[in-house]
């Protein structure tokens, strides 16, 4: 019976995300989700444990009001849930979140089978913790996972390389990192969401950790994108037919 | 005072939100154009619990609070008003009274399937002549033996052709004014009763209202719902109950209204700036919003009331009449900010103008809840 991991970070929902006035960004109305891709290894993770039985364990490491995603992560259908949570860790770095859950794991669940991360976060999408989680744990990762079968020890996963599919198999316990495609995530039922609060949660503080790597990244700014629109009208004759033909050469659409 | 809603509230109304822009908006049009009721989407809605939100998991319902259902009732009818009523009234006004008047066998043989999702509510009161008047009513029951034998027709009744249990009410004792009326609980094989043909109507097309008609219908004796001659007092609590779930859809199509005119009115380029920096037509937006948010705050006060086990009857009609006024006024205004193009069958808008007029007629027209808050506040 395995015991399956599945990692989510709880972001900021970019539709809330407004624009000020001059360009920066305005997080004052925001609410927060499960990383999209994080969705999908929840949804794998629980998919995994439907046919081969065992359990998932959902793991985040964030803020402590992140109450709701440990709800959320339960109601699709994890079976307990481990939370990370100190007042500190809302700009975590990739290298940072790896060591503190490569903590979590090794002193708590050391006996994990498999660990199932999204390919990469929908805020940073920076792609490290995976990776870096497994390098920690010293154990087999792949990464853009479009498929994942289990048998026994063994992990079959589909790798999606540019426009070939590469078919790994390795040996458990492992981690896997997957793309949006490996499956479409259920929406929760009512009774799925109101009976999440039931199951058990085990919260771990800082002070219960080792010391955390100082940042290695510092952000200067951020700012919305600009984008620049130009609108110009051309009319319906041969003349101005030509003169649209030669704009769109100008910008390089056709040749 | 606290306006927050619980995480389990806030998830469910995400969760619902997604359900509809996954299963619901992709149907809309087509169910409205062809009066279509779209019994694959009601499955789905049953196996995610939505049919039976607030009914008790021991009676087969997901055994959450009035408001949360209510949440789910305005996100549905978001993306489109004939589901979320279709739901509203299977929950509040049909499946409601079994759960607060039935005796335990009642429960199990008949709210069970219907919390479950295993088919749908009716709520049978209305007469070809007895709308607003109730007491005109003439559909009668009488007790013959071990049963009762229903004659009438009534009509109007949403979920007629497509319901599997039907709320039924007719006098047991006419001369006994409000307190001759019975309701009782009719399963759809019952003998002698019909559904009438779909109606066609102005909208809210997916919703299958028909005429049901009883001839010698007879029913066990057993499916008397209560006493005899409280019939009245379960209509009126199933029009308390159900109202909420009005005032919830209005929000519903008052959200998307807004939605679509702020969409429209950032997008559409008039003058050479967009239209939304027209002060014209900002301030139809800028009303728009205020009485959307005030019609979802007295719908959540109602049901926050009824979870408080506090009367909710007036604060019921309240929200109902505000938010069901609101949503036509400005459905109207939503249509003219975008022009001929609101105008053409498809357009969004074109759809919630014709679903929100009818808000304002059925579970008791404007003027019956206005009825209600004046007998209330002049007491």
């Amino acid at each position: 019976m395995p015991t399956i991991i599945a990692c989510f970070k709880w972001v900021v929902d970019e539709a809330y995300i407004r624009r000020g006035s001059s360009g920066e960004l305005d997080f004052s109305s925001v609410d927060f989700k499960i990383s999209e891709y994080d969705r999908n290894a929840i949804e794998e993770a629980v998919r995994l444990k439907e046919a081969h039985g065992g359990k998932v364990i959902a793991v985040t490491v964030g803020l402590p009001g992140a109450t709701k995603g440990i709800k959320d992560a339960l109601s699709r259908g994890c079976d307990e849930a481990v939370f990370v949570a100190d007042a500190s860790f809302e700009n975590l770095e990739p290298s940072q979140t790896a060591e503190i859950l490569a903590a979590v794991l090794r002193s708590r669940i050391p006996d994990f089978d498999l660990i199932v991360c999204g390919e990469g976060s929908g805020d940073l999408y920076a792609q490290q913790v995976g990776a870096r989680l497994a390098e920690h744990l010293a154990i087999p990762c792949v990464s853009f996972v479009q498929k994942l079968g289990m048998d026994g020890g063994t992990l079959t996963a589909d790798r999606k390389v540019e426009q070939y599919t590469e078919i790994t198999s390795l040996p458990l316990p492992a981690l896997v990192t997957v793309l949006p495609e490996i499956n479409s995530p259920r929406i929760p039922g009512v009774k799925d969401t109101l009976t999440a609060s039931r199951k058990p949660v085990a919260t771990v503080k800082k002070d219960e950790l080792p010391a955390v790597g100082e940042p290695r990244l510092r952000t200067i700014g951020l700012a919305a994108p600009r984008m620049d629109r130009t609108c110009e009208k051309f009319g319906a004759d041969d003349a101005e037919v030509t003169r649209f033909a030669d704009a769109l050469r100008k910008k390089g659409v056709i040749r | 005072m606290n306006f927050k809603l619980t995480e389990e509230q806030e998830l469910i109304r995400k969760n619902m939100r997604e359900f509809a822009a996954k299963h619901v908006d992709p149907i809309a049009v087509e169910i409205d154009e062809n009066s279509r009721h779209p019994a694959e989407l009601f499955q789905k809605l049953a196996e995610g619990d939505w049919l039976g939100m607030p009914i008790p998991i021991e009676y087969g319902g997901a055994g959450a609070d009035y408001l949360t259902h209510i949440i789910a009732v305005e996100e549905l009818s978001r993306s489109c008003a004939s589901t979320g009523f279709t739901v509203s009234i299977h929950v509040g006004i049909a499946s409601m009274p079994i759960l607060l008047f039935g005796n335990e066998d009642q429960k199990k043989k008949y709210l069970v399937p219907l919390a479950k999702g295993q088919n749908l509510g009716a709520f049978v009161l209305t007469e070809p002549g007895a709308g607003t008047d109730v007491m005109a009513a003439t559909s009668t029951a009488v007790l013959d033996g071990n049963e009762y034998v229903i004659n009438g027709t009534k009509t109007f009744t949403s979920n007629g052709p497509t319901g599997g249990t039907y709320l039924v009410f007719a006098w047991t004792d006419k001369a006994a004014g409000r307190k001759g009326m019975s309701a009782f609980v009719v399963p759809r094989e019952a003998p002698g009763m019909r559904a009438g043909e779909h109606f066609k109507k102005m909208g809210l097309r997916s919703s299958q209202t028909s005429e049901m008609i009883f001839k010698d219908c007879r029913i066990p004796k057993e499916n008397i719902l209560g006493q005899e001659g409280a019939g009245m007092a379960m209509a009126m609590t199933g029009f308390d109950h159900g109202r909420v779930g009005i005032a919830a859809q209005s929000v519903g199509i008052l959200q998307a209204a807004l939605d679509e005119s702020i969409r429209y009115s950032k997008e559409r380029v008039q003058f050479g700036a967009p239209i939304a920096r027209q002060q014209a037509i900002s301030w139809m937006i800028a009303n728009m919003a205020t009485d959307l948010s005030a019609a979802r705050w007295l719908t959540y006060h109602a049901a926050w009331l009824k979870d408080q086990k506090q009367p909710f009857s007036k604060e019921a009609s309240m929200a109902k009449l505000f938010a069901a006024e609101a949503a036509m006024r400005h459905t109207v205004k939503a249509v003219q900010i975008q022009g001929g193009y609101g105008y053409i069958k498809g357009a969004k808008v074109e759809r919630l103008l014709r679903d929100a007029k009818i808000t304002e007629i059925y579970e008791g027209t404007s003027e019956a809840q206005r009825m209600v808050i004046s007998g209330n506040v002049l007491r």
